[in-house]
């Protein structure tokens, strides 16, 4: 990537030139550039916040010396992280002193994609976005969604989307659930009325399948359940081709085909349900149509034995899971799993695992999955605007049900080939990188190159960052205050985000690009709503055109008017008091009663809640007096969350439509969708002889594709290698190190071999996020591969989720 | 005052946030050969099932370290507790403590031009009580603590879970204590056959003596 000085900016002689695509400042260079030593901050302090390095959002101490953050140290106060920071959490801080962080505002001058830009300020870049919107906007008549946008999981991903949809009103929003967990937050909600958490610190059995909880780090369930396998309390069962970290740990490991899951699931089933161990008051008090997944799982002899075919998993090891599960049911769990959609089944998995889970009874129970409680903040509202020309979003009609974050396979495949039902002009990405993020790169590429503006908010010059027409610079999480937050669970806090150091070089939180966005564009973009939009033309006849334009919301600046600080203190103040929220200043995390509940036992033991205020079981329980099970008076003499076995019968109140546990789903019936798991032997994708399924996952020392250009990460994984099992891979020829080429039908790559007996046949696995093209990653750039090159851009038809193993390849040593 | 640290192993995840939460709280070197700390690794296949063992590992604090008494210009040295620290100034990078050391704990820090190696965050012990590896670590694998404390956390779990050293038989009195896991099949396969395994009250004695001998150093 190259940059040249604007000649106006270097004649007024700015500072230094930085390049990116050469490491041109280091170490105390870097450092003096940040505006750092605050006048009314002390030499040395420390400030309370939360890690932006993955999803999870540990709370973390980081101290900072002369204005410089030495060390990020793990809060030990936030229940959901349970003091501790990993690898990823503690090396934030070479994500904050990137050399090859994005400094200012950037815009393209060369080719889309050859990566020459000129720096700018945010001045221009504003002003170049609004000359391009206008435009775009004038020649498709107000039809807001003509611009798409996108955003990565994050705590100001909100902001952004509240200007991109609600403000400026496009209805094409893309995130990453139909990349990631989409069918498996909906299956459960779905079946159980949420997705609830797993309650890992006093499950008994629990089986994960493809979850990964040692590599692809959750909190606390990665804490919680790594203390308690193998003899300590709880049994774990690992299902996954490959020999995870996760089952190294487990007290029974599975391996399994890839994508033969549901197969699996509904054998368990068939054992439970055929040898009657389900826990039968549960089931009559809260399933819905219980009688016809009964039917259908006998009518159609899901029996181990047709189980072992299809999964290679020996029916005995089927029968024991199942009796096993069983046995210590209520507290056993089929855990959830995040980045799911595997295969086409994927939803039905996900159902079928919920309602395995929920025979036993383990749902709203200590030791199952649980829905915990959740702290209240304000909300704010927006004064949301009505554009009549703005249409609904492109690919609502790609599979069943297209949810409020759309289904970004489909969507790209749409704008890709030009099927859309009105033109898509441009796209706004917000900290998400679709170009190692989404199936079938060479398609992604193709998409934002038929586009007429792209602009990326990042801190990183990601390979998505080189398709942009224009760069914004956003600031790392540890130089801006986030919305606060609050964390649902069986101990309910709130964690504020809150800046530690100012922002580096021209950098700018989203809540201030949004800001200078919204005031940019508002009147421009008004006035071709006024030109276009009917509706706005009938409705304004007569009337005072400012105090419409204030009163219906099409003033776009309203909502950034005030600071992220002043906005969090409203937001919380309202519910907690103003004692409250000095308590979260100071220390980054509430909860009522912290000051007294909060203890220390030993250095690796915390306690949050006491015992009896922890929230396990929250779901009305109807019936209070036909607590046969329990002969005095159960709800004055002792705490229902002691006693799982007992309470786990009680019929409750799910928040499904038919208030119960829903097996049969009519109205997913009348969509064309299975209303119950089923197997479909003709969509199982098979593995050819002389070919492979491609598989990917995680792992602990990188997130995504975000963390590869960070040093010390880097040394902790500089590439990906793939995974092949040891005696294929001799018959091939392959031994460790050698490269291989890896082929399938989108897309080619050369990686490093791992032959190993951790992966059953058949099957080739890589790491996600690495192989980055851009040049402006130092570090990053060009190391082992992305598995979006040669993974196929398939959606699964309930959601349109995007199917990620069941791509076939051809692996051959070059 | 003894320094000493119990390794629950079977929780190991291999995260290594121990391995950069050194390197960020001491300033240790970059580069993956650059480490005070690091996870010992052994793999293999049991009738065709494949394992992993974990073993978490850093600078064991011998009390009779022949790291520091090969050294010939007194930069590796005791100080108070029995933590072993090298003296940059003094360091001539002859190397010796790097082929003396049984357990590889030392390496050279080019920043620091001298060799290298675990403190136990002897900085940070008055004002935390731990070491930055035990606090960040996900799954808590280690307990640190004061063996002449028998109120201390450690002593406390040492006299509750039985455990064995690392290459015991060479017989530098190791204080990196690795507690024997709770499932017997993990212990079998992380155990070799011909290591020994302790109890406090049995090994408690012959530390204690050994403590004492040295403890004119240990200032
Ligand atoms: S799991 Fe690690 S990267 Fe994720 S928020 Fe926690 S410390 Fe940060
Ligand atoms: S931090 Fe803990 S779990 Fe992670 S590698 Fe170190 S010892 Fe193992
Ligand atoms: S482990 Fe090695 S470096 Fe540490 S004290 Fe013992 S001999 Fe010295
Ligand atoms: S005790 Fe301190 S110096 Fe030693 S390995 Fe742990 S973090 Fe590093």
């Amino acid at each position: 990537m190259e940059i040249g000085l604007s000649r106006r900016r270097f004649l007024k002689g700015s500072v230094a030139l930085s390049v990116f695509g050469g490491v041109t400042l280091t170490g105390p260079e870097v450092l003096a550039l940040g505006k750092t030593v605050n006048a009314d901050k002390p030499a040395s302090y420390s400030v309370p916040t939360l890690c932006e390095m993955c999803v999870n959002k540990c709370a973390l101490i980081a101290d900072v010396q002369d204005g410089i953050v030495k060390k990020l140290n793990p809060n030990p106060l936030f229940p959901k992280s349970k003091n501790m920071l990993c690898a990823r959490g503690v090396a934030g801080i070479h994500a904050l002193y990137d050399p090859d962080r994005l400094k200012t505002p950037l815009i393209r001058v060369g080719e889309r994609g050859d990566g020459k830009y000129i720096k700018a300020t945010w001045e221009e870049a504003f002003e170049y976005i609004k000359t391009k919107m206008v435009k775009i906007l004038d020649e498709e008549k107000d039809n807001r969604s003509c611009i798409g946008y996108c955003a990565g999981e994050g705590m100001a991903e909100h902001t952004f989307k509240s200007f991109m949809a609600d403000k400026f009103g496009s209805a094409n929003f893309l995130n990453h659930a139909s990349l990631c967990l989409q069918t498996a937050t909906a299956g459960y909600a779905l079946t159980l009325g949420a997705y609830g958490q797993a309650d890992l610190e006093n499950a008994k059995y629990v089986i994960m399948a493809g979850a990964n909880r040692a590599e692809a780090i959750v909190t606390p369930d990665t804490m919680d359940i790594f203390k308690r396998t193998r003899g300590r309390g709880t049994k774990l069962v690992t299902v996954d081709p490959r020999y995870t970290n996760t089952a190294m740990h487990a007290d029974l490991h599975v391996p399994i085909k890839p994508g033969t899951d549901l197969s699996f699931v509904l054998a368990l089933t068939y054992v439970v349900i055929s040898e009657a161990l389900y826990n039968k008051v549960y089931v009559k008090n809260n399933f819905n149509d219980f009688d016809k997944y009964q039917q259908h799982i006998l009518d159609n002899e899901y029996t181990p034995e047709w189980a072992e075919n299809i999964t290679g998993v020996s029916a005995d090891t089927i029968r024991t899971i199942a009796r096993d599960f069983m046995a210590a049911a209520p507290q056993a769990v089929y855990y959830q799993g995040r980045r799911s959609t595997w295969a086409k089944n994927d939803f039905q998995l996900r159902r079928a695992m919920a309602l395995f889970t929920a025979l036993g009874g383990g749902v709203d129970v200590k030791g199952g999955i649980v829905f915990g409680d959740k702290l209240p903040l304000e909300n704010h509202d927006i004064n949301t605007p009505l554009y009549f020309n703005a249409e609904s979003r492109i690919e609502g009609d790609a599979a069943a049900i297209v949810g409020a974050s759309g289904s970004w396979v489909a969507w790209r495949n749409m704008v890709e080939s030009g099927e859309t039902p009105y033109p898509i002009r441009g796209m706004f990405v917000y900290k998400q990188n679709p170009m190692l993020s989404i199936p079938d790169t060479s398609r992604t590429r193709k998409m934002f190159e038929k586009m007429d503006l792209v602009v990326v908010i990042d801190t990183m010059p990601s390979d998505t960052a080189l398709l942009a027409d224009v760069i914004l610079p956003e600031c790392s999480y540890l130089e801006r205050e986030d919305p606060v937050r609050s964390f649902p669970g069986i101990e309910p806090a709130i964690g504020l985000r809150q800046k530690v150091i100012e922002p580096m070089y021209d950098s700018k939180p989203v809540m201030d690009i949004m800001r200078g966005l919204s005031k940019k564009l508002s009147k421009p973009l008004w006035e071709v709503t006024k030109k276009h939009d009917e509706d706005v033309q009938d409705e304004l006849e007569g009337e005072d055109e400012l105090a419409y334009y204030k009163e219906n919301g099409f003033d776009l600046t309203e909502p950034y008017l005030h600071s992220q600080e002043e906005l969090n203190k409203h937001a919380f103040v309202g519910k907690h008091g103003e004692a409250a929220w000095k308590t979260l200043r100071k220390t980054g995390v509430y909860y009522p009663d912290m000051d007294t509940s909060f203890k220390k036992i030993n250095n690796n033991d915390y306690q949050y809640y006491p015992q009896h205020k922890k929230v396990y079981s929250v779901l009305p329980i109807e019936d209070k007096t036909d607590i046969n099970i329990l002969a005095n008076d159960f709800y004055k003499s002792c705490d229902p969350c002691e006693n799982p076995a007992d309470i786990a019968p009680l019929k409750r109140t799910f928040k499904t439509p038919s208030k119960k546990i829903e097996c049969y789903l009519g109205n997913m019936a009348r969509k064309g969708v299975d209303p119950m798991p089923t197997w479909k032997q003709d969509e199982h994708v098979d593995v050819p002889a002389g070919k492979f399924k491609f598989i990917t996952g995680r792992h602990a020392q990188q997130t995504q594709n975000a963390t590869q250009n960070n040093v010390m990460l880097l040394e902790l994984m500089r590439e990906n290698f793939a995974w092949i099992n040891d005696a294929q891979a001799k018959t091939l020829g392959i031994a460790h190190g050698d490269t291989i080429e890896i082929s399938s039908r989108v897309g080619s790559v050369q990686i490093k071999a791992y032959p190993t007996p951790k992966i059953v046949p058949d099957t080739i696995f890589y790491v996600h996020g690495f192989g980055a093209k851009s040049d402006g990653q130092t570090f990053a750039h060009r190391n082992g591969a992305s598995d979006n090159e040669i993974i196929e851009g398939n959606i699964e038809p309930v959601y349109g989720a995007s199917i990620m193993h069941e791509t076939l390849v051809t692996v051959k040593k070059v | 005052m003894n320094y000493a640290m119990a390794l629950d192993y079977q929780s190991c995840i291999n995260c290594k946030a121990c391995e950069v939460a050194c390197k960020e709280e001491n300033g240790v070197q970059l580069g993956a050969d650059k480490q005070r700390i690091w996870v010992g690794m052994v793999e293999g296949s049991n009738e065709g099932k494949p394992f992993v063992n974990l073993y978490p590992s850093q600078c064991n604090h011998c009390i009779d370290a022949p790291c520091v008494s090969v050294c010939p210009t007194n930069a590796s040295h005791y100080i108070a507790g029995g933590i072993i620290k090298v003296n940059a100034d003094q360091c001539i990078l002859c190397k010796g403590c790097m082929e003396a050391c049984p357990y590889d704990a030392r390496f050279i820090d080019d920043t620091k031009v001298a060799v290298d190696k675990c403190t136990f965050c002897e900085h940070q012990i008055a004002e935390t009580g731990t070491t930055a590896c035990q606090a960040t670590c996900p799954t808590k694998v280690r307990t640190f603590g004061d063996l002449d404390d028998p109120n201390s956390d450690l002593v406390k779990l040492l006299e509750k879970r039985r455990f064995f050293f690392q290459k015991e038989e060479i017989g530098t009195l190791p204080k990196l204590f690795y507690l024997v896991p709770e499932d017997e099949a993990y212990a079998k396969q992380s155990i070799g056959p011909n290591t020994k395994i302790h109890t406090w009250d049995e090994i408690k004695p012959l530390y204690e003596r050994a403590a004492k001998r040295r403890s004119q150093e240990w200032k």
